[in-house]
């Protein structure tokens, strides 16, 4: 495991600390409060969505720090892509994050963080309607690549949140299906055609009115992008991606966002994985034990419980903190398209 | 529960140059350096910190030293840090850098590898301390002789992942150090936690046992590591002569009551914060900085926020000027 190394006094410290009524920890939080998260979205220029997160991180760094991009790619339908577009999570982690592990050690550390992610966010019920791009001919690749540049305790929690804040913010460029129709006189030319061949977004392109022909063109070969500033329409369904909570258990009492000499004393933690919809009950998306030991079910069902309250309360601070990034940078952009004007 | 904050904005240029100035008290002691020598700083024109490649001074009038190099004709900067010279030796003295030990320096460390007659130890130096077998005291009195059986059991003094407060004895020719631990103040660490701070930040003071008011004692190691603990009375620490090896190279926590935890939390977050401002920590301005703290009727917890912390740098800075 990933834990740095602490003394045995340090260690039941830490946990007699945890134990005593009210819950003391080494930094003064309670039980439940989170360190102060810094986020912002659009940190990289060249993906189609993107967006850092800190924990924990003071005026001269430190913290936990997690780098997310989102990159669409063209795949071919029958080569590598799926009909309706796929999503591939990659975690990477800089030794520089985790010096006292060997590099064997960070490419399985690497991998059971990515798997965690894919599974997670591949799977079916949270699949974007919007990245196919001509049905059983191309689609949108997304490639979620996540950078670990440190690590001080609560990785999960970070990268979820990363992932998060970066398909919120990915955009999807608007495409136009092309076809080759053939002339009476016999020579074919090639005709740009209206409606697109997608599946899910019909309601992109009123604007290219198709004629008389409102019928779904099923031979289109190839497509193009009407717009090559417009940077697309956002990825469907952003509202479901989850976001995750790591409850550190130390029975009979558990808590959140442990720093890393709190993760070394307490081996046991469980992930909770939720996303909300509004007016629908919330779903686990995912669920991990990490750690030796084990949870009886009982107590199990109590943690999902109290889990889903924390993530509902993240879930909904991150949303207000997502919104404001896209205001401010509405605003910038105005601010600069003014000062060019 | 929780709660976000954004990113500071990215300095332009002029915010960039007009925040490069020192600490107050640093600034001082540069003055008193070079005050007399107005040379060093043609180059840099009034500027404390050098930057890398940086032109100091001619080769021909000084000798280069640590953190600069020579290049036509030239004593260059090869680190960002603060200028320092004794005689004709010019050398910068890094902001950000690992320890650099001196004899007689007490450190903090924690035991990475048991080895045959040794301990390796991290100190926040470029290489691994050694802690040998024969400058730890055993069991059973200090001028005891280290027999077979105690290199067979040295996991009962010091295992990895320990920590330990230790006095810099001498150097390997490789040039790392050599710690002992042969003094009753020095020892395995308990009843506490550790705090890193860039080691910069730590002066050399008259003793680096530090007991504050509020039951809290500082053990302010010159390698960053700091350890901040229960206060245990000296009465208690060892019974004159009788060297208890159960005490000393215990691993059991005493009984540390609520007001002692939040007390060392508090102390421990006043660390981070004037570290991350990057104020040189002394005994005294750790004591206003704790009183201010309490004043405020603050948890230990809100210190971490941003304008607290800022606050909190800013009352030190004004009353110390």
């Amino acid at each position: 495991m990933a834990s740095i190394s602490l003394s045995k006094a340090e260690k039941s410290y830490i946990q007699t600390g945890l134990l005593s009524n009210p819950p003391l920890r080494a930094d003064g939080r309670s039980s439940l409060d989170f360190r102060s998260v810094a986020l912002e979205t659009g940190v990289a220029p060249l993906a189609n969505g993107s967006a850092r997160i800190s924990i924990g991180r003071t005026s001269n760094g430190g913290g936990t720090e997690v780098l997310a991009a989102a990159k669409l790619e063209v795949e071919s339908v029958g080569e590598d892509g799926v009909d309706g577009g796929r999503i591939m999570c990659t975690v990477s982690c800089s030794p520089a994050a985790y010096p006292h592990i060997s590099s064997n050690g960070l490419d399985d550390l690497q991998h059971d963080m990515s798997s965690i992610l894919h599974q997670t966010l591949s799977h079916l019920s949270l699949h974007p309607k919007n990245l196919g791009i001509l049905p059983n001919k191309k689609s949108w690749l997304l490639n979620l690549d996540i950078a670990v540049l440190s690590d001080s305790g609560n990785i999960y929690d970070a990268l979820f949140m990363a992932a998060r804040a970066a398909l919120w913010d990915t955009k999807v460029p608007r495409t136009r299906s092309i076809e080759y129709k053939v002339k009476k006189t016999g020579s074919s030319v090639t005709t740009g055609t209206g409606k697109n061949g997608g599946s899910g977004d019909m309601d992109v392109d009123e604007d290219t009115p198709s004629g008389f022909d409102t019928r779904q063109i099923q031979n289109a070969t190839d497509f193009e992008l009407p717009d090559y500033w417009d940077e697309g329409e956002v990825l469907d369904g952003r509202d479901k991606w989850p976001v995750c909570v790591t409850l550190n258990l130390v029975p009979p009492v558990h808590y959140l966002d442990a720093t890393l000499q709190e993760e070394a004393a307490t081996p046991l933690k469980l992930l909770l994985a939720f996303s909300f919809l509004p007016s629908t009950p919330p779903d686990i998306q995912g669920m991990r034990i990490i750690g030796p030991g084990e949870i009886k079910p009982s107590y199990l069902k109590d943690l999902v419980k109290d889990g889903e309250k924390y993530a509902r309360e993240l879930f909904s601070s991150l949303n207000a903190k997502l919104k404001d990034e896209d205001l401010r940078r509405n605003q910038k952009a105005r601010d600069r398209f003014e000062q060019h004007r | 529960m929780i709660s976000f904050t954004s990113y500071p904005l990215q300095l332009d240029d002029e915010s960039f140059y007009g925040s490069r100035q020192h600490h107050p008290d640093a600034a001082e002691d540069i003055d008193m350096d070079l005050d007399d020598e107005q040379e060093l700083f043609e180059a840099g024109g009034s500027k404390n910190l050098t930057y890398p490649g940086e032109p100091l001074t001619s080769s021909h009038a000084y000798m280069r030293g640590h953190g600069t190099y020579v290049n036509d004709e030239e004593v260059i900067a090869s680190v960002a840090g603060t200028i320092e010279r004794v005689n004709k030796l010019v050398t910068v003295r890094a902001i950000r850098t690992r320890y650099n030990p001196e004899v007689g320096d007490l450190v903090v460390g924690r035991i990475t590898e048991v080895q045959p007659r040794r301990w390796k130890v991290d100190a926040n130096s470029r290489q691994d301390a050694v802690l040998m077998l024969s400058s730890v005291n055993l069991p059973g009195g200090v001028q005891r002789r280290k027999l077979e059986s105690d290199e067979l059991q040295m996991r009962n003094f010091f295992e990895e992942g320990d920590l330990l407060v230790a006095e810099v004895q001498a150097f390997f020719s490789d040039g790392a150090m050599s710690l002992h631990t042969r003094s009753l103040k020095y020892g395995k660490l308990r009843n506490g936690q550790l705090v890193t701070i860039p080691p910069i930040l730590v002066r050399r003071l008259k003793s680096h046992f530090i007991t504050l008011p509020c039951g809290v004692d500082l053990i302010l190691g010159l390698n960053g590591y700091i350890w901040v603990s229960k206060h245990v009375k000296e009465s208690d620490q060892e019974g004159e002569e009788g060297f208890d090896a159960e005490a000393v190279y215990s691993n059991q926590n005493d009984r540390i009551d609520e007001l002692t935890r939040v007390a060392i939390s508090r102390v421990t977050n006043i660390i981070r914060v004037l570290a991350s401002h990057f104020v040189p920590l002394t005994d005294t301005l750790l004591l206003e900085a704790y009183e201010w703290a309490v004043d405020q009727e603050d948890g230990a917890k809100d210190l971490l926020q941003d304008d607290v912390g800022d606050l909190l740098v800013a009352m030190i800075t004004t009353r110390r000027q």
